[in-house]
């Protein structure tokens, strides 16, 4: 597993995308405006902030740190009215993106009330009113296929919808991903497949698991572009999956896109680990894509220091007040186990994506 | 030599170790099953001991690994297939209800599928994925369904189920994984599949019960027993084969029958058990069977809506309560 952004699924010749080669982030990175450089930089600083407040609430949480890149990069820029499934691990950064609150998402992985599910959903939900896949079950890949069908509803709509779904490199090996992606080829569905490749599955290493070197490459597979980006880097991210966007809503089809990135934490907060060398993950913290980043915005003179400490400290106010007000909140209510909200009556076909 | 005192998830480990060094042909694969020791130290130092050919890691490819197994105890091998958690067994169905399960009669008894399922099912200390379908397998001829409950059985029933010639589910309840302690037999110790257990002997009320359900039910009658209801308590470790005559001497005994299990109550193994008491047993009952199960929505995740949805010893009091007054 290389950093190194390149095109890939070759055989094809159906591959789209960045350019390959070292000169990839310049040329990206001028097609990202000053203003959205600095609010994917406030986004990846959420992302760490919130997560890592997540893993000190909750031992169980799943951290994202190292990915944020990624995850911003992927989320960053869509549209209220597109709908998204994102990777279970950090995808509250996506969900706040889109309007949520985060007391409310800090709730959920607490199991309180104030979450968007009243405490029955997986606590990486989100909320389906705001175009959201939600996790109803803990059964990696599933959503591939309902994000699919997504955005088969989008197409069969008309109109220039899109959906995004990202997902692990470990669960592009389920069955469901083949099947998915092969039916948005084949329908050309309006729909961005970006694998969130941290290069791990719980303990085991990429390479125990897959093959092929690059998932970007089974792209070719399907016929439909495969782009491999570097995935700490979130202009490259942004750029690459905002132009399969474009590409998605000019009614071409699908795209699957790799972000290679690395997990800086366990598999979940108290991981305790032991599977992977300190020097790989001393190697990797060294590439971390936060300070990477801010120095890149220091270098090009967005910010200077002291906006930079200004704006973590927003941040870690904003995040604080989040915690605070999803403590406050009563727990999931014992009462309301809603019995009677199984079945859906009318009403409910006014909620859901729309 | 005195027995030893293994917890549940040691002895199920003791189990696969002790086949494995028996026999070449049994091995192990699963996610994270090899350097990592296994989800919650479910194959602790069974790669140290058997290595990557035995002990083999696998992608998130459900369906395919059970497939795979399948296929290899077709050939003779006898695979240890895990499922990290039961919540995916729908992933794999296939394999499981329409190959495994088919196999040898669909051969005209030429094949068989010796091959176990193991799989990590039900509410615990870890709290993720603790959905316990079960009992959807038992409706599938040709399949041996277990779910043991202690120390013992988890071994003994472990090493029946690689040596059984069929394709054998092994429901581990993640609850009892570390909370349990107990006596294991040593040597080579099989717990005969295809029986279910008196666990402890009464006159007034039966109650037949899964997994933790079963120690639930124990807490149940050690209560009642002050009250002076005498309750037997039935470990129904092995799903199917059922060994319903066990379960009807009781009731020709107690005349009382309850059901517990933390799978929902619909459609479960405890209305396959009243059914069959309804049909084998209608006259020796003095009151109608009871079921305690979990109630019919999803499974939900928040601490207080799980501790509401599963059902817990006091559901048992009160079925008891329920029979002994009807
Ligand atoms: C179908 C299925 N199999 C296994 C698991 C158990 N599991 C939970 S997370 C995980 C690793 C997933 O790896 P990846 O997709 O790469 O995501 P990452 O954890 O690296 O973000 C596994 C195997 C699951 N949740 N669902
Ligand atoms: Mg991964």
């Amino acid at each position: 597993m290389t950093i190194s952004s390149t095109t890939a699924g070759s055989s094809s010749g159906a591959v789209h995308g960045a350019p390959a080669g070292e000169s990839i982030r310049d040329t990206l990175a001028a097609h990202v405006s000053p203003d959205d450089r600095l609010a994917l930089l406030r986004n990846m600083i959420l992302c760490r902030v919130l997560e890592r407040a997540c893993c000190e609430l909750n031992p169980r949480w799943f951290p994202a740190e190292g990915e944020e890149a990624t995850i911003v990069g992927t989320f960053y820029g869509l549209r209220p009215d597109d709908v998204i499934a994102a990777h279970y691990r950090g995808p509250f950064i996506a969900y706040a993106m889109r309007g949520a609150e985060l007391g409310r998402l800090v709730g959920q992985a607490l199991g309180k009330a104030n979450g968007y599910a009243k405490g029955r959903a997986l606590g990486f939900t989100g909320p389906v009113e705001l175009n959201i896949v939600p996790w109803v079950a803990g059964d990696l890949g599933t959503s591939l296929g309902v994000a699919t069908g997504a955005a088969l509803g989008l197409q069969y709509e008309g109109g220039d919808r899109v959906a995004v779904v990202s997902f692990g490199d470990g669960t592009s090996n389920r069955g469901d991903f083949h099947e998915a992606v092969n039916l948005a080829a084949v329908w050309k569905l309006p729909i961005v497949y970006v694998c969130q490749h941290n290069q791990y599955s719980i303990s085991l290493h990429a390479s125990q698991v897959l093959a092929c070197g690059s998932i970007a490459a089974r792209a070719a597979g399907y016929g439909i572009p495969g782009v491999s980006v570097d995935g700490n880097d979130v202009r490259a991210v942004h750029a690459v999956v905002q132009e399969a966007i474009g590409r998605a809503r000019a009614g071409e089809g699908p795209t699957l896109i790799e972000a290679c990135t690395y997990r800086l934490g366990g598999h979940w907060a108290s991981d305790p680990g032991g599977y992977r060398s300190p020097e790989e993950e001393n190697e990797w913290r060294r590439r971390d894509p936060l300070p990477g980043y801010e120095r890149q915005l220091l270098a090009e003179g967005l910010v200077d220091q002291p906006a930079l400490a200004r704006l973590w400290d927003e941040v870690r106010a904003q995040v604080a007040a989040a915690v605070a007000e999803a403590q406050a909140a009563p727990p999931a209510d014992e009462a309301d186990l809603g019995l009677d909200e199984v079945f859906a009556g009318e009403s409910a076909l006014a909620n859901g994506c729309k | 030599m005195p027995p030893r005192r293994l917890t549940f998830v040691e002895a199920l480990v003791e189990g696969m170790r002790g086949e494995m060094r028996r026999d070449p042909d049994v091995f192990l694969m699963g996610q994270d099953v090899g350097v990592m020791g296994g989800a919650m130290g479910g194959s602790k130092g069974l790669y140290d001991e058997f290595g990557p050919r035995r002990v083999r890691e696998t992608p998130i490819s459900e369906s395919a690994m059970v497939g795979a197994a399948v296929g290899a105890a077709l050939t003779g091998k006898r695979p240890i297939v895990e499922v990290s958690f039961g919540e995916f067994l729908p992933t794999c169905m296939n394999q499981i209800v329409l190959q495994a399960a088919n196999l040898h009669y669909m051969t005209a008894g030429k094949a068989s599928v010796p091959m176990v399922l193991r799989t990590r099912v039900g509410d615990g200390p870890y709290r993720g994925h603790p959905q316990c379908f079960e009992a959807w397998f038992t409706h599938v001829p040709g399949l041996k369904v277990v779910m043991p409950s202690t120390p013992a059985d988890g071994l003994g029933m472990m090493v029946a189920a690689i040596r059984d010639p069929n394709p054998v589910l092994f429901f581990e309840h993640m609850y009892l994984y570390h909370a349990i302690r107990g006596d294991v037999p040593d040597g080579d110790h099989a717990t005969p599949l295809g029986k279910v257990f008196v666990r402890r002997e009464g006159t007034d009320v039966t109650v037949a019960a899964t997994g933790w359900m079963v120690h639930k039910a124990l807490a149940a009658a050690e209560l009642l027993g002050g009250e002076g209801v005498s309750v037997e308590v039935i470990d129904v470790a092995c799903l199917a084969p059922l060994d319903f005559d066990t379960i009807a001497a009781s009731i020709r005994k107690t005349s009382r029958l309850i059901v517990a299990h933390e799978a929902w109550k619909v459609g479960g193994l405890g209305a396959e058990i009243a059914a069959e008491a309804a049909e084998r047993c209608f006259f020796d009952l003095d009151a109608p069977v009871v079921r305690v199960g979990a109630p019919q929505t999803p499974l939900p995740l928040a601490k207080p809506l799980r501790d509401r949805f599963l059902p817990g010893t006091h559901d048992i009091l009160s079925a008891i309560r329920t029979v002994l007054t009807t």
